[in-house]
């Protein structure tokens, strides 16, 4: 046991400080989720009867679940809309969907309040309720994710047989992913349309779950051009900017169409007065400046869409302006004016702080051990030394095993 | 969601008449004590004006609001009795995932503390403010105003309306409604027109006559529309759009990798004849 514990201390010795200061930021966020557990939720947070969903609610769940839209978004790319090219960039993001989904769940455990009966969702079904609906889709979807992350694992220890029926496996993986998703991330908007009279009209309208699945595809895509832009710099990672420029030719198509439904909802399908309140006024035109108008132009214009930087810049305005817009609706749209204002708890600012790098952390951790960027389908053998395929001469069953990359 | 009853006439319900109301707050000591509620140490002025406790809580399912005005250069005080509205449909219900809210045919709103998960989704939902959390306990469960269900099943009356000498009146909705009206014809000098709650959130279990216009004294504007009816006209359409999303990708899916398909096909006929060289990957791109 020593032995092993050694290994793996040195191990760890040798990290970057970057990741040993992530592991602080990890441990720090699971202590103060332990405290959370101790002394309640009351003490622990600034949460109240007036204020019963904070920081938790707000970035864990309904900001987190869009910015982990990547896989989703690009799997329908890659494999429905077959724009192979950009095969590089899927193992990144299922890998970056499968822990942001890991960790929206246990954001989740740790905001309810009988954590220990997350179950019964399963048992009592309430189809009525918006929360039922995406606790099943974010538990399917993060099933369909695990899957779909079990390839580089399975690849890495060289287990064949489980890769096959993964492989057949992925194209109704990809659309089960897109399906559910574009229910949960829509349904994400549904939990608000039952705060008529609270969510201010500037956000409340009934195209609110569009929208919410609409901004998640937006944002999935600069999440994607966001991670490989980092991964190139960060981590060693082959230049991918010219594939990132298919993508942000995407983006503008994307964003457009989600103005050209915002703009007449909010002006056309809202009720109550829009400028009432000069501070959710400006909220609201940064989140659309910011997020959605000016990375649209900047990306019409090919300069832009091939420059690197340019690219960063992009993506990391849009998904600012989707955190803007989650926090607006979840959180400031909320407030009624004669409210105290809601700021979240030092525990539960280092518990979020503690799930956003654990994120970090262990997407660092699975490139350095898991084949994830290595991933080139047609260098991988996927065949099995079996004689039981029947169509083997002409299906990849040849000599070449042991090509896998 | 389970056991709705259809027609709302026959549910029972509370007329609150704040204009009989003497603020003697019996109805608050005596829901304390049928729910053993514990007492709230609070200290005066501590809310708006001098009602007392300031809110409702874990620990308070109902108080009366006190409202001081002006009338002919005198104070004068309105009282407003808060507590669960007991909707007839109520978003509680519609919002949570477990359905631990059950809208029970005799009327009152009820919750199953032995479902409940704690995600705080029925706070949100709710446009008067009802459910209060546990914030003092580490798994803490929602509290709200029973109805007294338990007492209405034994044929008795709930404990702040046996308790309260002067204002509320129970029955079934439909002769409260009348009630209600019979006062407003009558008299119409001493209310203001309007029953609070007939139509409020599609409407609920207790209706209130007031003498001053409703926001006056503190009650929220609510819509007029069941508030479930407003997610639902969403969530309807998630069957629907599984099926679209998921067979529009597949046909998609089915159509772009046609060609590939065929080319694999192709080479598998050919393949049949020289078995030897064909070291053929399943992509385009392959040598």
């Amino acid at each position: 046991m020593t032995a092993a514990a050694r290994i793996i201390i040195d191990e760890i010795r040798g990290y970057h400080n970057f990741l040993k200061f992530m592991i602080g930021l990890v441990v720090l966020g699971a202590l103060a989720s332990a405290v959370r557990f101790v002394l309640g939720l009351g003490v622990t947070t600034n949460l109240n009867d007036v204020y019963p969903w904070g920081l938790w609610i707000s970035f864990d769940v309904v900001t987190a679940v869009p910015l982990a839209a990547g896989a989703f978004t690009l799997g329908a790319i890659v494999h429905c809309f077959h724009i192979k090219k950009l095969e590089p960039l899927v193992r990144p993001a299922i890998v970056t969907g499968f822990l942001g989904y890991s960790l929206v769940s246990v954001g989740l455990l740790l905001d309810l309040g009988q954590p220990q009966r997350a179950w019964h969702t399963m048992v009592y079904w309430n189809v009525h309720s918006p929360m039922f609906e995406v606790s099943m889709c974010i538990m399917a979807y993060t099933t369909v994710l695990f899957l779909e992350f079990l390839s580089p694992v399975c690849e890495k220890f060289g287990y064949h047989v489980p890769l096959r029926v993964l492989r057949w496996l992925e194209m109704p993986l990809v659309i089960g992913a897109a399906s559910i998703s574009t229910l949960h991330q829509s349904s994400l908007g549904t939990f608000f349309l039952i705060a008529v009279d609270k969510l201010h009209a500037l956000w409340y309208n009934p195209l609110l779950p569009l929208l919410f699945w609409m901004s998640a595809i937006f944002t999935g895509i600069s999440i994607i051009i966001l991670e490989a832009t980092m991964v190139h710099r960060f981590m060693g990672q082959p230049d991918e900017s010219e594939l990132l420029e298919i993508l942000t030719r995407i983006l503008p198509w994307v964003l457009g169409a989600y103005l050209v439904v915002k703009l007449p909802a909010t002006f056309l399908l809202s009720h109550g007065p829009l400028f009432d309140r000069p501070s959710l006024l400006a909220l609201f035109l940064a989140e659309i400046i910011i997020g959605v108008i000016v990375p649209m132009f900047m990306f019409m214009k090919k300069a832009c869409r091939v420059d690197q930087r340019m690219q960063l810049r992009g993506a990391s305005l849009v998904i600012a302006g989707l955190v803007l817009n989650r926090f607006n609706v979840s959180m400031f749209g909320m407030e009624q004016p004669d409210q105290l204002i809601y700021y979240p708890s030092i525990i539960e600012s280092l518990v979020t702080i503690g799930i956003i790098a654990a994120h970090v952390l262990f997407f660092v951790l699975l490139a350095k051990y898991f084949p994830i960027f290595e991933h080139h389908p047609e260098t991988v053998d996927y065949s099995i030394p079996d004689h039981a395929r029947k169509t083997a001469a002409g299906d990849g069953h040849t000599q070449a095993a042991g090509a896998g990359h | 969601m389970s056991s709705l009853p259809v027609n709302f006439d026959t549910t029972k319900s509370f007329l609150i008449d704040t204009t009989k109301c003497t603020g003697c707050r019996g109805c608050q000591v005596a829901c304390k004590q049928w729910n053993q509620l514990k007492a709230e140490d609070t200290t005066f002025f501590s809310g708006e004006g001098y009602q007392n406790p300031p809110l409702m809580s874990e620990y308070t399912f109902t108080r009366v609001k006190f409202k001081d005005y002006q009338k002919d250069g005198q104070n004068e005080f309105a009282f407003y009795k808060e507590m669960c509205m007991h909707c007839n449909e109520p978003a509680c219900a519609s919002v949570c995932p477990v359905g631990a809210f059950v809208k029970t045919a005799e009327g009152p709103v009820i919750y199953d503390a032995g479902r409940c998960i704690g995600c705080r989704f029925c706070m949100i939902a709710c446009p008067f403010g009802v459910p209060k959390y546990e914030w003092s306990k580490a798994f803490p469960l929602v509290r709200k105003c029973t109805g007294c269900y338990s007492r209405i099943k034994e044929g008795m009356q709930p404990a702040c309306a046996t308790a309260c000498p002067t204002a509320i009146s129970y029955g079934t909705r439909g002769d409260m409604i009348k009630e209600a009206e019979k006062r407003l014809k009558n008299r119409p000098e001493r209310y203001h027109n309007a029953i609070y709650g007939k139509d409020e959130a599609g409407g609920t279990g207790i209706l209130y006559l007031t003498q001053q216009p409703l926001d006056e004294l503190g009650f929220k504007p609510v819509t007029k529309r069941s508030l479930p009816s407003y997610t639902w006209q969403a969530l309807r359409l998630v069957p629907g759009i599984f099926l679209t999303v998921g067979g529009g990708l597949s046909l998609l899916s089915w159509f772009t990798h046609r060609k590939e398909r065929l080319r694999r096909e192709e080479l598998f006929k050919n393949s049949k004849l020289p078995a030897e060289t064909t070291n053929v990957e399943t992509k385009e791109d392959s040598p």
